[in-house]
């Protein structure tokens, strides 16, 4: 347009039409002399092979004075220290052979736990295998492995392996929960070719079922195997590419004997909008029912202890779904919004007799609890139904203030969790940042029946 | 045999017409900034603010022609800073994943989170023009270079030709001796200039002379301007496998 308006301008007067005119090139006098300096060569290899960073984090919660169904005497700290050194590495063997490790050293401080202990250190062992590179798109790979399914960003029906893999989270953004997950032990399998890929995981069992840990029982350094191969699990997942920009990726799942199906489909509409499918169905029983007979088969529970809540064994096909869209802006902005279905969680009937047994009396309170803790630990929604929404906004304000935020919110009773992140990169090697959550609604809601209010964290990593 | 000749003669000059046509223009300026052969190289951008260095990234690319859309398919690998190093971005078309190595996760973006940040993905990737864009030749201009050096150039007008396009309008100044690429303006949907953008440091490279920076100074934010450099690039194989999502987690910078 500016151009046009200068060839209107300048219609009819010959000097105007002179060359060096055109453009006049003033925009040069912006770029900055220091521009002009050799730029210093970059190891690639070296700087994407490895990430180590030390990281010291300072978290405060507030609890609510009365709930609607009273926690058994809890464990639930009021402050915690975790100052922990985060390491990925890839060592090449050979020029096919490598060897993966990654892993976290925590020590941890809480007012609920004695000092010293040996609670007070913890490593996380979340991978360690090796990787053969066979050729022509295919791969092997032996050991720890975290395998990831999904496209979703609040809730994966795909992602099988995540059940029980995360230890001792400190923030309820389910973004960051993956970062910092247990993998499975398993031989994978993989095929890459020009628009489609073959996978194949097969997970042994290793160690009997655990009862769920909590903060005050973790294991220091065990590899806790029991919380990723109790099972015998096979993973098969393949994607093709049917046309254009869409590549449906269809997975089937066996754990225990048991088969779960599943897809995952995404396409673009436009040049700022992705939208997303997740889907996973299988033949189990609600989630009531299986965490009451998990807490009786690990010994949390007495093994002849009665439902406490009107519950049916009986096993048929549930669905789960994630359905969604993500919108990107000019302003380097970004936000998803995304329905989860959860077939066999609570539904209006299950939450009522949920806080209806919770008034009777304390001897059921604790398994009450304990089917919500089972939920968290599997990493599934509670209620049968939520909206999850996220924003990211990087350069926000100022220059490397990246801020981001998500409400999760369960559609019964509009209670919900909402978390508010601040990231600051004060230098390469520098970075500090802080979050703010808030659990809201009813008494006897959901979220609103939570013990915990508000949580506050501030952190600062150091990246080496 | 007279009305052969005139026919051959205007053949004959139609094909000239075309080799100067607009669209071999951008074509020209095209293959120099890109080779045809699959390559990688290493990009290290520094964002200036007032004059100062505020942020350097470093990314390894490698890409490789499409051959049904003739686009160059790319996988960017983040270098640094440390905090971003392995983190890789899956370029083909509109087909666009972010992988991150913490989470091994990978999340299909909208191509429009390409164009954020001073020195966007679209700028420093490996666009063919002639493709995405209808070229309009406006006329000819001397303009300075970023060494303030005098260069006889093509002006030309590009317009979005299809979703493939980075941006709606593009201004385009491509030297006539060489077809060096030499400055280029940058318009949104609604017609603000948004970035200029100059080659320099012209120097051999994948078999050829070719620019080794780019320039890019914000029309919106008059303090802001980005450096790219182009390094250590080399030819290399790079299978087709190398741009599925599935592949992501098996990829070493090399």
């Amino acid at each position: 347009m500016r151009k046009r308006l200068h060839a209107v301008a300048c219609a009819g007067v010959f000097m105007c039409v002179s060359p060096a005119n055109a453009d006049d090139g003033s925009d040069l006098d912006r770029i900055p002399p220091a521009a002009n300096e050799q730029v210093a060569a970059t190891d690639a290899a070296a700087g994407a092979s490895r990430a180590l960073y030390l990281q010291d984090d300072f978290a405060l919660y507030a609890h609510r004075a009365a709930l609607a169904v009273p926690l058994p005497p809890s464990t639930a700290p009021s402050w915690e220290e975790r100052l922990f050194l985060d390491a990925r590495v890839d060592w090449k063997l050979s020029d096919t052979l490598s060897l993966v490790y990654s892993g976290r050293f925590n020590f941890r401080a809480e007012d609920d736990l004695p000092f010293p202990s040996h609670e007070n250190i913890r490593h996380d062992f979340r991978e360690g295998y090796v990787a053969w590179e066979i050729g022509d798109g295919a791969f092997a790979e032996l050991g720890r492995i975290n395998l990831k399914s999904g496209v979703a960003l609040g809730f994966n029906p795909t992602d099988f392996f995540k059940t029980r893999a995360v230890v001792e989270p400190l923030t309820a953004d389910p973004s960051v929960l993956r970062e910092d997950r247990l993998g499975t032990v398993m031989l994978l399998g993989q095929r890459v070719w020009n628009g489609a890929a073959l996978t194949v995981a097969l997970a042994p069992k290793l160690a009997s079922g655990s009862a769920i840990y909590f903060n005050d029982n973790l294991p220091g350094f065990d590899p806790v195997f029991d919380r990723t191969n109790a099972q015998a699990r096979i993973l098969v997942k393949a994607s093709v590419t049917l046309f254009d920009d869409v590549s449906p990726e269809f997975l089937f799942y066996n754990e225990a004997g048991r088969n779960s199906f599943g897809l995952n489909l995404t396409r673009v509409f436009g040049q700022s909008i992705v939208g997303y499918v997740e889907w996973a169905g299988g033949t189990r029983a609600s989630l009531v029912h299986d965490a009451l007979v998990f807490g009786r088969a690990t010994g949390t529970l007495p093994p002849a202890a009665p439902s406490i809540i009107p519950q049916s064994a009986a096993r048929s096909f549930q669905n789960d779904l994630s359905i969604g869209a993500s919108y990107a802006t000019a302003a380097e902005m970004s936000f998803n919004l995304e329905y989860h279905y959860h077939q066999a969680g609570f539904s209006d009937a299950d939450w009522q007799n949920w806080f209806a047994a919770g008034a009777v009396g304390a001897p059921a309170r604790g398994a009450l609890w304990y089917i919500r803790s089972f939920a968290a630990d599997r990493q599934e929604p509670l209620s049968r139904s939520s909206l999850f929404f996220r924003a990211s906004w990087q350069d926000a304000f100022v220059h490397d203030l990246a801020l981001s935020a998500f409400v999760d919110a369960d559609t019964r009773g509009g209670s919900g969790i909402a978390q508010l992140s601040a990231d600051y990169y004060a230098s390469r090697d520098w970075t500090i940042g802080g979050l703010v959550d808030a659990t809201f609604g009813g008494r006897r809601s959901d979220f609103g029946s939570l013990p915990e209010s508000t949580n506050v964290l501030v952190k600062v990593s150091h990246y080496l | 045999m007279r009305k052969i000749l005139s026919t051959l003669l205007l053949l004959l000059f139609s094909t000239a017409a075309r080799a100067e046509s607009a669209q071999d223009i951008v074509a020209g300026a095209d293959s120099v900034r890109n080779p045809q052969q699959p390559f990688r190289l290493t990009v290290t951008d520094i964002a200036y603010n007032a004059g100062k260095p505020t942020d350097k990234n470093v990314f390894s690319v490698y890409s490789k022609i499409d051959p049904a859309t003739r686009q160059f398919r790319d996988l960017v690998i983040y270098i640094d800073p440390p905090r971003d190093a392995g983190k890789m971005v899956l370029f083909r078309g509109n087909v666009l994943w972010f992988y991150d190595p913490a989470s091994k996760d990978s999340i299909r973006i909208p191509p429009q989170q390409t164009l954020t940040g001073q020195a966007s993905a679209g700028d420093i990737l490996t666009e063919n023009l002639a493709i995405n864009y209808t070229a309009t030749l406006i006329g000819d201009d001397t303009i300075d270079d970023a060494g303030r050096q005098k260069r006889d150039c093509w002006h030309l007008d590009l317009k979005a030709a299809n979703d493939g396009a980075t941006y709606n309008r593009v201004e385009y100044w491509v030297e006539k001796s060489t077809h060096f690429p030499i400055k280029a303006k940058f318009y949104s949907d609604s017609g603000r200039l948004l970035k200029i953008l100059y080659y320099r440091n012209f120097v051999m490279g994948l078999d050829r002379v070719r620019p080794a920076q780019a320039v890019i100074i914000d029309a919106v934010d008059s303090a802001l301007v980005t450096t790219v450099d182009f390094s250590d690039s080399h030819y290399q194989d790079i299978p087709d496998s190398w741009f599925q999502r599935d592949y992501l987690p098996h990829v070493k910078a090399q």
